[in-house]
């Protein structure tokens, strides 16, 4: 690993109302694991799948070994007005060349977390959760099964068992 | 490419708190402040200037409505929330269980609405 771009997102963020705290942990475990890593974290993104569009097909042509977008992976604006809208996931999904996904749903039916694991040419791209535990639970797993080498499918299989874990949920029933 | 749906069988209740100043919210430290109050598992999922809304798990609705003056004391005293007179607290009744076979059929990243306007 020697590239990687944060991206923050979320007006909250980008406004000051919330601080980011994802990005620095993130941070930390990434230059933890690749002490040589040059890990750029960017201006926080706005809630806007074309804005989000815009800033990855930006960076696909400096070729980072990884792009991690923060935030914006549930679907809570679909039931309350007030919640943030979360466009990451629809984002990638138009922007990568192929990838793994998997989609945590309340047992009310609401979508709550979709994670992305996908490439774009040379560059490997993820998405995580925005909520702090979420966001840490799920990069670690994601370095852990990178590093071993796994498959897309795998990486993106340990990201959302990590976030999984992260409730008081009992067993996960995969449907 | 693999894609799987996983089903979370936890009880959560919702409660947004209004009427607040914020700026510089340090959510980790309102979870923890609030979690330590109620004895519950809390995820802030939406913060505008003068509102935050958080998902609590596994607790009764109506414990927390009881002490809502105390659960507003306790999140005003997180990083960047100042409450106001106006500051209010609203908690909804546990979600209820619906049948999986309501879950969609094909990855999601949009309502109806969303997919039909991005329709081909």
């Amino acid at each position: 690993m020697k590239t990687a771009y944060l991206l923050p997102t979320g007006n909250e963020i980008q406004n000051g109302i919330v601080l980011d705290l994802d990005t620095p942990e993130l941070m930390i475990q990434l230059i933890r694991r690749f002490p040589q890593v040059q890990v750029t974290r960017l201006c926080p993104l706005l809630d806007d799948e074309e804005i989000i569009l815009r800033q990855l097909e930006k960076l696909t042509p400096m070729q980072p070994d990884l792009i991690v977008l923060i935030g914006g992976s549930g679907g809570g604006h679909r039931f309350s007005k007030t919640l943030s809208r979360d466009f990451t996931h629809s984002a990638l999904e138009r922007f990568l060349d192929e990838h793994a996904s998997r989609e945590i749903y309340g047992k009310n039916g609401h979508l709550w977390c979709k994670l992305l694991c996908g490439k774009k040419g040379v560059t490997l791209v993820i998405n995580v959760p925005g909520p702090f535990v979420e966001a840490k639970a799920a990069f670690s797993a994601f370095l852990e099964s990178w590093s071993k080498g796994d498959s897309l499918e795998m990486i993106n299989s340990a990201m959302a068992q990590a976030v999984f874990a992260q409730y008081p949920a009992g067993a996960a029933q995969t449907v | 490419m693999e894609h799987q749906y996983i089903i979370a069988h936890a009880d959560k209740t919702v409660l947004k708190i209004s009427g607040l100043q914020v700026k510089g919210l340090n959510t980790r430290e309102l979870e923890q402040i609030l979690s330590d109050k109620i004895h519950s598992l809390v995820r802030v999922i939406g913060v505008t200037g003068d509102s935050v809304e958080m998902d609590i798990y596994e607790a009764e609705p109506e414990q927390i409505r009881k002490d809502a003056q105390g659960v507003i004391r306790a999140v005003a005293l997180a990083e960047g929330i100042t409450a106001t007179e106006l500051t209010q607290m609203v908690c909804s009744e546990k979600i209820l269980e619906v049948d999986y076979n309501l879950i969609p059929d094909q990855p999601v990243s949009g309502c109806a609405k969303e997919k039909w306007m991005k329709r081909p």
